[in-house]
């Protein structure tokens, strides 16, 4: 009886803290969310219909701050940046039109915010499968947010190279 | 009479036996067991022996696409990285002892403080040559020199056939490489 009284008090304390920690997530848990939805809205299936399309790139875009900075440098190919949100939405538009599909995840991923809780680094994995292509593509990379208008927004992206 | 009172008592007997098997004989206590066996299983397989599937051909031929493979992440805790050794290296910066998802499968040809150079395709280590058994393909790669730090390694696949821009190699630090091949 006594240990049926323990173990029914333990679970409404390990339900009472999970609903607290789902009701006030930390910016730490809500910048990994946000990059999670990044990496859905970079991804894309085989056969998507122009609206579909525009629809993702917008999506995309919205996860950035309006000068966002993007500089990709991934070894055997050309360094590649981008200076505002309308780039990265056309070039979310031109990648659709390319390749056939997209599936992108961030496995691993390392969020430090500052003190003042106004910014924040991410350090991360991306792992990426295109459509047709029988490698897939992994690369470090660090995202920079800010908070701007209570929001979270990625203001730099920026690859790493692993082994230099 | 007796043969009839036999087959029901047999078949209790049998089913007795293997409901001590499969539960033992006191299920509480074998509950116990194996809540604890699933729980160090669990421990084991994610922090010390990462089971991991080689996802590419950089490591060829003696680590095939798509074999099986553990890091195991024991060695190094009693000794450093040595030459030779296959280890997984991680890409972003550890946190705690958290392993990682994806690794690279590297071998180590250069140590803390040494200077390692590609000349035609052969590895020199301050300037000499390197013995390198598991290396079956030449190449014609050329680099300058790299110095290593006092807690940075020189990491390079098996595989060199591609161009040395296609390849994923050079120096990383320390606390990047989790562990070693276990295969």
């Amino acid at each position: 009886m006594k240990w049926t009284r323990l173990l029914l008090f333990a679970t409404f304390a390990a339900l009472g803290v999970w609903a607290w920690v789902a009701l006030h997530p930390s910016p730490e848990e809500i910048i990994r969310k946000q990059l999670q939805g990044v990496a859905r809205a970079v991804s894309f299936g085989p056969g998507e219909g122009y609206l579909a399309k525009l629809a993702g790139a917008e999506r995309l875009a919205d996860f950035f701050s309006t000068n966002v900075e993007v500089r990709l440098d991934v070894p055997g190919r050309q360094e590649h940046t981008l200076a505002s949100r309308e780039e990265i939405q056309q070039e979310a538009l031109a990648a659709r039109a390319a390749a056939g599909s997209l599936s992108v995840t961030f496995p691993d991923v390392a969020v430090v915010v500052d003190a003042g809780g106004a910014s924040a680094v991410a350090d991360l994995t991306l792992q990426a499968k295109v459509g047709g292509q029988p490698d897939l593509i992994v690369q470090e990379m660090k995202f920079t947010l800010r908070k701007i208008n209570s929001q979270w927004l990625i203001v730099k992206v920026e690859t790493l190279r692993t082994l230099s | 009479m007796m043969e009839s009172n036999s087959g029901p008592q047999e078949a209790g007997r049998c089913g007795s036996r293997l409901r001590i098997l499969a539960i033992g004989r006191n299920p509480k206590r074998t509950l116990v067991r194996a809540v604890v066996l699933a729980m160090a299983c669990v421990a084991f397989f994610k922090l010390a022996l990462l089971p991991v599937r080689v996802d590419g051909i950089s490591m060829m031929p003696a680590y095939a696409d798509h074999s099986f493979n553990f890091i195991n992440r024991l060695p190094y805790l009693c000794h450093e990285p040595r030459r030779g050794d296959v280890v997984g290296v991680r890409l972003n910066p550890p946190v705690g002892w958290s392993p990682p998802h994806i690794m690279f499968l590297k071998r180590v040809v250069g140590l803390p403080g040494e200077g390692v150079s590609f000349v035609k395709g052969r590895v020199r280590v301050n300037g000499r040559l390197l013995d390198e058994p598991y290396e079956k393909w030449p190449c014609d790669w050329n680099t300058a020199p790299v110095t290593l730090g006092p807690r940075e390694y020189f990491v390079v696949g098996d595989n060199r056939t591609m161009p040395k821009e296609q390849h994923t190699f050079g120096k990383t630090d320390r606390s990047r490489i989790v562990g070693k091949a276990l295969l």
